[in-house]
């Protein structure tokens, strides 16, 4: 049991019992020369501060964080490696008290070309993900419980601090009113910008479906030019289009009118609508796209059947199509929904470089993601922009969960089936 | 069958798409160990009890052989050439040593902190004084040994003191000055009034009074201005606080106490600091809107040319721009190319920036006059303390530092030199310049790392300050002068607080 293979090997399972063996030695191997100084300094993250003049090499924190959480990783793949091998062994063991006799090598790698393919085919996707994906999230959530930022960074030593950056950010007195105020607006654009977005797309391409509309594809190309645009060059163009030296202030002035500061310091809800209208520029054509997809799929004898009851158009959208689009859509919506929240770029284009009074280092028109920024990235502090993150993370995720767990889309999965 | 290999692929290409953002770099980070301390490692730890280090013992004089330095040079330098000069000179000085100095190929800005560590980042790199003296804190740069260099004694100690640092009691000098950049004046010679020498030169000294004194520069904009025919005089982006911050300074405004090297003291609304906002309110009321955000930084140069604006203030590296647009709409008008490059020549001057009344009050007459202090930068080199070839990099720096590479560099970037020999060679607008820094009325840049968090609250309330001239009576903010202190020692209240409200967790 302790020793990996040993039952395999006891069965005269050699091959695959030395495989078991071997995956142990390496683990053994690696913990002996690397994971387990590792696992150590994500204890201490470093205790030798490094000096470029003196020519001391130091110890790396942020290095030795991440190869901390790398040795985590290792530690509990080798064992899930030892859980498979002591099932695998107790199913022999079942296997030879049934009467059978323990599979070959070469039956068990056949079995992994057949009835076990799947494990063939997820094993490298599977250590790529544990690699790629879960070990920056773990780091970047590791990072909120340091003191990693501002002047803390290598070569200086980092240290874990527990939840004081939690404490820090809610127990500032700046802190709390501009939460409040950003993430009331945050919540309101993220409904407004995703419902938006969402029905004018969906409009737009019920209006390019229908049968009247001559040139369909030639109107149809227009948005997606305007999506094939990168998203910040289009929004640094809207933002020259409405700076007082742009082209509709010069339109203005020449009609004899006074200039209108459409994004200065005094536009506050002004520049809220222009960055409503810009985001739908930016994102209309992606969800006209797919609704011109979903729209295709559509059972036309359902409509013609309403129409013959005597439906008018308003209700077979309500009552049809509306309920099939948003069925496939939902989880999209969610995901434009969470995209919108954390739409960082359309304030910080268009208006980033405020701070407006009553905001602590903030304007009235910065999303929390752009807080964020200022408050971490700007000025280095990791550690607080990833401990806001992980607030962020718990408001969108909960929202996602609540709205996504009551819809028709998760509750009647099998309807569309 | 064909499914399991289909199956197969497909998980193939998702471990592809994971391994997507790995390698890139490989090509730059080829050859260098990572924790690389270069011939300083081990021997420099003599002056470790001493406080100080002993610089010898990273620049030993003895230059390492074939070896390869990457240079971080500015965008502009590249563009127009002088980078690859300077790199084929130094190439061909030291090729006997094998020493070949290339470009490190990144973006400008790339932060030494964050690549540095990790055996990334340029072994030279040439940038803005705030920007290189932020390394100095984590020792990402090395000292360099400025006195033993030939351009020491050539480069005024204004321009020095922007890369003194004091580590651990001791001081040391962490880059070599190249370029002096500040504001200067443009104006159109042509847009004089034609009896300017007769009633625009009380002083006799055959320079126009309104670009000799900003409260003449007001009469003559609040003329071109009253014949409402969308002309104006002085124009400029009021919001940018490289170029709206001296008209604080001038009046006992600064950012940072102790010469600039205590965050904790701020220093927008110290002094007379509202009196120097208050010039600037007075005329913001004689441009258009523009003047709020940035959208007429660009098209000044445009702006300038056609006549619509007859003064503007900007950094004397952009003269070949406002060049350009000039004799395109000189050609416009029908001159042939020669003609228009040569009457643009001419009637483009570039100057001195007027002198501030005394009072703050533009529209008195014969005032008592004070220089304005205009915020500037000094840009140099600094050698990585990554770099495996110390030596190396300090004889590419010394060699880019010497008075040909400086003169080349003046002539193929218009740059304003920190050597006094070739800014007496030059003469012109780098005189000028050079006599401004000597004098105390180049206020550099403070080289600490809270500089960062002065722009947003400082172009906050400039925009707001510019902003209050168009706005209706009633709605003014800013409609004394204790307003306007008020708002400017809130400025400081949200410097001091992006500096230190979240320094605490640390």
């Amino acid at each position: 049991m302790c020793l990996m293979g040993l039952g395999q090997l006891m069965y005269g399972q050699v091959g695959k019992g030395l495989l078991y063996l071997a995956v142990l030695a390496l683990g053994i191997a690696y913990f002996i020369f690397r994971g387990g100084a590792d696992l150590a300094g994500l204890f201490t993250l470093g205790t030798r501060e490094a000096d470029t003049w003196l020519g001391i090499e130091g110890d790396n924190s942020v290095v030795m964080l991440l190869m901390g959480i790398l040795a985590v990783i290792a530690l509990l793949l080798l064992a899930a490696v030892h859980v498979s091998n002591v099932r695998d062994a107790r199913e022999t063991q079942k296997l030879l008290e049934r009467g059978g006799r323990p599979a070959t090598f070469q039956e068990d790698a056949k079995q992994l070309l057949d009835r076990k393919f799947y494990k063939t085919v997820l094993f490298l996707p599977i250590l790529g993900v544990c690699v790629f994906n879960i070990l920056p999230i773990v780091f970047m959530i590791a990072i909120a419980f340091t003191n990693y930022g501002g002047s803390i960074v290598p070569p200086k030593l980092v240290d874990w601090v527990g939840l004081d950056n939690f404490v820090q950010i809610t127990t500032l007195s700046q802190f709390a009113p501009t939460f409040g105020r950003i993430l009331g607006w945050n919540l309101l654009w993220a409904v407004c910008s995703t419902a938006l977005n969402y029905f004018a797309g969906l409009g737009l391409a019920l209006l390019l479906n229908k049968d009247c509309v001559k040139g369909k594809v030639f109107w149809r190309s227009f948005p997606i030019l305007a999506y094939a645009v990168p998203g910040f060059i289009t929004l640094l163009g809207f933002k020259f289009m409405f700076s007082y030296g742009g082209p509709i202030n010069q339109l203005i002035t020449a009609a004899g009118h006074r200039a209108i500061g459409f994004l200065d310091i005094d536009a506050k809800w002004i520049a809220r609508l222009i960055g409503l209208g810009v985001n739908a520029w930016v994102s209309i054509p992606s969800i006209m796209l797919l609704a011109t997809g979903i729209l295709s799929n559509r059972d036309m004898t359902l409509l013609e059947a309403a129409k013959i009851d005597g439906a008018t158009p308003w209700q077979q959208f309500r009552r049809i199509t509306l309920p099939f689009v948003l069925f496939s859509t939902t989880p999209v919506l969610l995901g434009q929904f969470i995209g919108n929240f954390n739409n960082f770029g359309v304030f910080y284009f268009l208006r980033g470089g405020l701070y407006i009074d009553g905001y602590f280092l903030a304007s009235d028109t910065d999303l929390l993601i752009n807080w964020l920024y200022n408050l971490s990235i700007s000025n280095n502090y990791y550690n607080i922009g990833a401990a806001i993150s992980l607030v962020i993370f718990l408001i969108t995720s909960l929202i996602s969960l609540v709205i996504y767990t009551r819809s028709a889309s998760y509750k009647e999965e099998d309807t569309f089936r | 069958m064909k499914k399991k290999i289909t199956a197969l692929v497909l998980s193939g290409v998702l471990c592809a798409g994971l391994l997507s953002g790995c390698g890139g770099d490989s090509g730059q980070g080829g050859g260098r160990s990572g924790e690389g301390t270069g011939q300083a490692g081990g021997e420099a730890s003599a002056g470790a009890n001493t406080g100080g280090v002993d610089l010898s013992n990273i620049f030993s004089g003895e230059l390492e052989q074939n070896v390869t330095i990457r240079v971080l040079e500015n965008d502009t330098a590249i563009e127009q050439g002088y980078f690859r000069e300077l790199i084929d000179a130094f190439n061909a000085k030291y090729a006997d040593y094998g020493i070949v100095a290339v470009d490190a190929n990144m973006d400008q800005y790339s932060n030494l902190a964050d690549d540095g560590p990790y055996g990334y980042g340029p072994d030279v790199l040439y940038q803005a004084n705030d920007v290189l003296m932020k390394y100095v804190e984590g020792k990402h740069i090395y000292p360099v040994p400025a006195e033993s260099l030939e351009c020491f004694s050539q480069i005024p100690e204004n321009a020095w003191n922007a890369y003194k640092a004091t580590v651990n009691g001791v001081q040391y000098y962490m880059g070599v000055p190249v370029n002096v950049q500040s504001s200067m004046l443009y104006y159109r010679k042509d847009l004089l009034p034609e009896d300017w020498e007769t009633t625009w030169d009380k002083n006799g000294n055959q320079v126009p009074d309104m670009v000799e004194n900003w409260n003449d520069m007001y009469r003559y904009s609040r003329e071109i201005v009253a014949k409402n025919d969308g002309h104006y005089g002085y124009m400029r982006s009021l919001y940018d606080v490289y170029f709206s911050s001296g008209f604080l300074f001038s009046y006992g405004g600064y950012v940072f106490g102790d010469n600039n090297t205590n965050a904790d003291d701020l220093g927008f609304s110290a002094g007379n600091a509202e009196i120097g906002a208050n010039v600037l309110l007075q005329q913001a009321a004689l441009m258009n809107e523009g003047c709020i955000d940035d959208s007429i930084t660009v098209s000044a140069y445009s702006k300038l040319a056609d006549g619509t604006y007859f003064a503007t203030m900007t950094t004397p590296d952009v003269y070949t721009l406002f060049l350009k647009e000039l004799r395109l709409a000189y050609q416009a008008q029908g001159m042939s190319e020669e003609e228009a490059g040569a009457l643009a020549k001419e009637n483009l001057v570039i100057t001195e920036i007027p002198k501030l009344p005394a009072s703050g009050d533009l529209t008195e007459e014969n005032p008592e006059l004070i220089p304005l202090k205009a915020m500037g930068g000094v840009n140099g080199y600094a050698i990585s303390a990554y770099t495996k070839s110390p030596n190396a990099c300090l004889a590419f720096v010394e060699f880019a530092a010497g008075y040909e590479m400086m003169l080349r560099r003046n002539e193929m970037l218009g740059i304003v030199p920190a050597r006094s020999d070739v800014a007496d060679a030059v003469g012109g607008v780098s005189e000028i310049m050079y006599h401004n820094l000597d004098a105390g009325n180049i206020v550099v840049m403070p080289s600490i790392r809270a500089v960062e968090q002065i722009w947003t609250p400082g172009q906050t309330f400039f925009e707001d300050l510019a902003k209050d001239a168009f706005r209706p009576e009633a709605e003014k903010k800013y409609k004394t002068l204790d307003d306007i202190k008020n708002g400017l020692a809130s400025v400081d209240v949200q410097i001091y607080d992006a500096v230190h409200t979240l320094a605490g967790t640390n």
